[in-house]
């Protein structure tokens, strides 16, 4: 590496001479040894996946989750430091809670996502903070009706001045990634963690920009993804946890929560089906591929 | 308490004589709530086997003036609970903001244990005991309909000042003159709510909310009603009373200067 | 704090406890604007036996002339370890205020509860009554708005009824009354329980007279007084009625009893 012996690594918001910010890069490789995370924005709503790799066989399943609801339409995932996650994820909160209690209104997604950014880009402008060793996915659903205000009690005029304005779509899905440098961008599907590569190569075939896979579909291609994306031979066994948001007329009613128990098995079960076709014609072709694992080490 | 906000939380006149209005100026020192201000008037409610009826008209009045017309004054729960608001409609907003940020934080929690009509009814209690306590009261008195930890119905009221009550029916403001003994025979007690059916209980509470319409000056004939049991919550928030009228007012002869 | 629980010579009228206060308005500054009191009617009574106790108390809560409810207990187990409440050993009835009775009722609870788990033994009936005080007397300046009564069996087992005013002042009595038939129910008891105005027959005219003696009564006995307490009660009062609920503390625990009472 280039920096080693510069010196120019060692503390934060310190410039190198040709422009780079070593501790978000060493940020950024906290991110890339964490469990695989990925969204995907379908077109009813959005899918929050996470491989959960198991570190010890004295965790109880199930537990110890790692997508969180950050508003009851929007919820986050991350990949790397998980205690870094955590943080993210309670500071998410309180912005969501305090737009509420200006605006008197829920957080739209990319709010939200503009919010976390200016947070994390914080932490790296000063010396006595380091940057977040993660990368965040956040999933939401701007309701696409127009909501009421929290506690607002009529519905005004239906139409005209005041009212409505007539055809005008409002809301729906959102997906947005946040880096350690604070740089966030939308996303049709996003992956980060370890198996990102394989992962965004697996969205890329989706076509989402079409606008067209549905949000049940979405779940069993998020679980095939995360099952892809896993490396059998290098890592332990893993858990898969997701969360979904659907339209006020989906299966969540705008709120984020967790899939189903019998929805996830069937996914998986899928996913698992998908694999093992796929053993099948990839063990061929894998002798003359370079392994997946180096390159991404790069 | 009776059909009058006003007079809530206020010393009975024919017990400590007429109440002195100039203690309602705003001069002087710093005071908190002393009266409500836009008011919304009965809530009726009614348990039946698998759940709890619950309606109030979508009134909201500022004193004699009927001042909003769309005005929901039922607000729900996570799919649990309904909440029926009588008294000020500024307090009500203000509960309902507060019970929204509680189910965002019952939310963040995985287990998907949400709260239930029981717990949230202790919690409004306690809120209301507290300001009430604090001498800066929220001026309401509210139904909660749903149902308990082990899904059976479940209805209780609270009020501005922590009082706190359970029946198989019940009823605030006027509602409690005029649709409590409507609600009461049907329904003397729980075994008689629990042989009720769903058809039952909410034909009695259309039959209430007749009944208030024409006999609540502060009332209107579009209303809200939901139905609450363990599968969930049907809310409708744009009723009309069915066939009825204040129209045949005016062909009324014989009062007054009008003699014939 | 009169206006509840005396009665008002100067007061014509019937004596509903919400209408027990002169009526004129009293002279000089009044300030208030919002009462953060009401009363919910209804009416308590305890008797401490040689053995036993019993608090019991009507099930109705009223508000002016509505009947909120027909069951609310005014009667509770305090400082069990379970939710139900079968280990508890002391009794409490509030009437008055049910805001702050509940409210009074919980603190109680709570505190009683962590003596046990702190000193691992449930504690005396005689220190809950001085704490009970201590609690009340806390809230001087802004009281809570009820006539407790607190029983159960004391250190020796015979039966123990502490009284209270809403401020704290306490003594532990053979039995006492509260709420809004107190003052119907009180004399039924001196007489019946106290023997206060029953003489041996025969014993002569004026200073001769001998009082009826004293003696313990029986469960069964006093529990039929408790009924016939409340029933004549039911039928003078408008704010009692509808249930009672009868607790009875002995070697054996606290025994439950709940019996309809008149509706109307």
């Amino acid at each position: 590496m280039t920096s080693i012996g510069t010196g120019y690594d060692l503390t934060n918001s310190v410039f190198s001479p040709d422009g780079r910010n070593f501790q978000v890069e060493y940020a950024v490789k906290a991110v890339e040894n964490g469990g695989t995370s990925i969204g995907i924005r379908c077109k009813d709503g959005v899918v929050l996946a996470v491989e959960k790799v198991i570190t010890s066989k004295l965790l109880k399943p199930g537990a110890n989750k790692r997508i969180a609801t950050i508003d009851r339409h929007m919820g986050a995932v991350s990949s790397g430091l998980i205690p870094d996650g955590r943080h993210f994820v309670s500071r998410a909160r309180e912005e969501a809670a305090s737009w509420r209690k200006v605006y008197k209104t829920p957080i739209t997604t990319s709010d939200l996502a503009n919010r976390m950014g200016g947070y994390l880009q914080a932490y790296t402008l000063y010396s006595s903070v380091r940057p977040f060793g993660i990368t965040a996915i956040v999933g939401g659903w701007d309701s696409e009706r127009e909501l009421p205000v929290d506690g607002q009690v009529g519905s005004g005029p239906s139409i005209g001045a005041g009212g409505k304005v007539e055809g005008k779509k409002y809301g729906g899905p959102g997906l947005y990634m946040i880096e350690p440098s604070g740089l966030y961008w939308g996303y049709y599907g996003a992956a980060t963690g370890k198996g990102r590569q394989t992962a965004k190569a697996e969205l890329e075939k989706l076509d989402l920009a079409a606008g067209k896979l549905s949000l049940e579909d979405g779940v069993k291609e998020a679980a095939k993804i995360i099952y892809i994306a896993h490396d059998d031979n290098k890592d332990k066994e893993f858990e898969l946890e997701m969360t979904w948001i659907s339209g006020l007329d989906g299966p969540t009613k705008g709120r984020h929560e967790e899939v189903p128990k019998d929805i996830l098995e069937e996914a998986e079960r899928l996913a698992k089906k998908a694999l093992e076709g796929d053993d099948d014609e990839e063990e061929i072709k894998e002798e003359d591929k370079p392994a997946e694992g180096d390159k991404m080490e790069e | 308490m009776n059909h009058l906000p006003q007079g809530w939380g206020r010393p009975r006149d024919d017990v400590y004589g007429a109440y002195d209005a100039s203690y309602l100026q705003n001069s002087g020192p710093n005071q908190h709530t002393q009266q409500p201000v836009v008011t919304g008037t009965s809530v009726v409610a009614l348990k039946f086997k698998e759940g709890v009826v619950i309606a109030a008209d979508n009134l909201a009045s500022y004193g004699s003036l009927a001042r909003f017309t769309d005005v929901k004054r039922l607000r729900t729960f996570a799919d649990a609970a309904v909440v029926g608001f009588g008294g000020d409609v500024s307090d009500m907003q203000y509960l309902d903001r507060l019970l929204t940020s509680l189910d965002t934080e019952e939310a963040y929690g995985t287990t998907g244990h949400t709260l239930n009509a029981h717990n949230l009814h202790t919690y409004l209690s306690k809120v209301f005991y507290k300001r009430r306590s604090e001498f800066n009261p929220l001026w309401n008195q509210v139904l909660v309909a749903g149902v308990d930890q082990e899904k059976k119905p479940f209805l209780a009221s609270a009020d501005l000042l922590g009082t706190t009550f359970s029946a198989p029916s019940l009823a605030t403001g006027f509602g409690a003159h005029l649709a409590q003994p409507i609600l009461r025979t049907l329904a003397p007690d729980e075994e008689a709510a629990a042989g009720l059916s769903k058809e039952q209980a909410v034909e009695a509470i259309k039959e209430c909310m007749k009944v208030l319409f024409y006999r609540d000056a502060r009332s209107m004939d579009k209303y809200s009603i939901a139905v609450v049991t363990k599968d969930g919550i049907d809310l409708r928030e744009n009723e009309k009373l069915e066939a009825q009228s204040w129209a045949f007012a005016e062909k009324i002869r014989g009062y007054g200067t009008q003699v014939n | 704090m009169a206006a509840m629980f005396s009665q008002n010579p100067l007061m014509n009228g019937p004596n509903y406890s919400f209408n027990q206060t002169p009526t004129a308005a009293a002279a000089g500054n009044k300030e208030h604007a919002f009462y953060p009191y009401t009363d919910n009617g209804g009416s308590t009574l305890a008797i401490a036996g040689e053995d036993f106790t019993i608090i019991a108390g009507d099930t109705r809560s009223t508000s002016g002339y509505n009947i909120n409810t027909r069951y609310q207990p005014k009667v509770f187990k305090i400082g069990g370890t379970t939710s139900s409440q079968d280990d508890a050993n002391i009794i409490l009835s509030v009437v008055g205020f049910a805001a702050d009775g509940e409210a009074l009722k919980e603190r109680l609870d709570a505190i009683v509860k962590m003596y046990r788990y702190q000193h691992g033994k449930p504690m005396s009936v005689k220190a809950c009554a001085q704490r009970l005080s201590t609690i009340l007397y806390g809230k001087r300046f802004f009281p809570y708005y009820v006539h407790a009564i607190l029983g159960g069996l004391d250190e020796e087992g015979k039966g123990a009824v502490y009284s209270y005013d809403p401020v704290g002042s306490y003594e532990r009595e053979q039995c006492r009354a509260g709420g809004a038939a107190a003052s119907l129910i009180m004399p039924f008891l001196d007489n019946q329980v106290n023997f206060k105005n029953q003489y041996m027959p025969g014993s002569g005219v004026g200073h001769d007279l001998q009082e009826r003696e004293r003696k313990p009564l029986p469960l069964v006995e006093v529990e039929a007084l408790v009924k016939d307490a409340f029933d004549s009660a039911v039928e003078r009062h408008i704010e009692v009625g509808d249930g009672l609920l009868m607790m009875m503390a002995t070697k054996n625990g606290i025994e439950e009893k709940y019996i309809p009472l008149k509706r109307d």
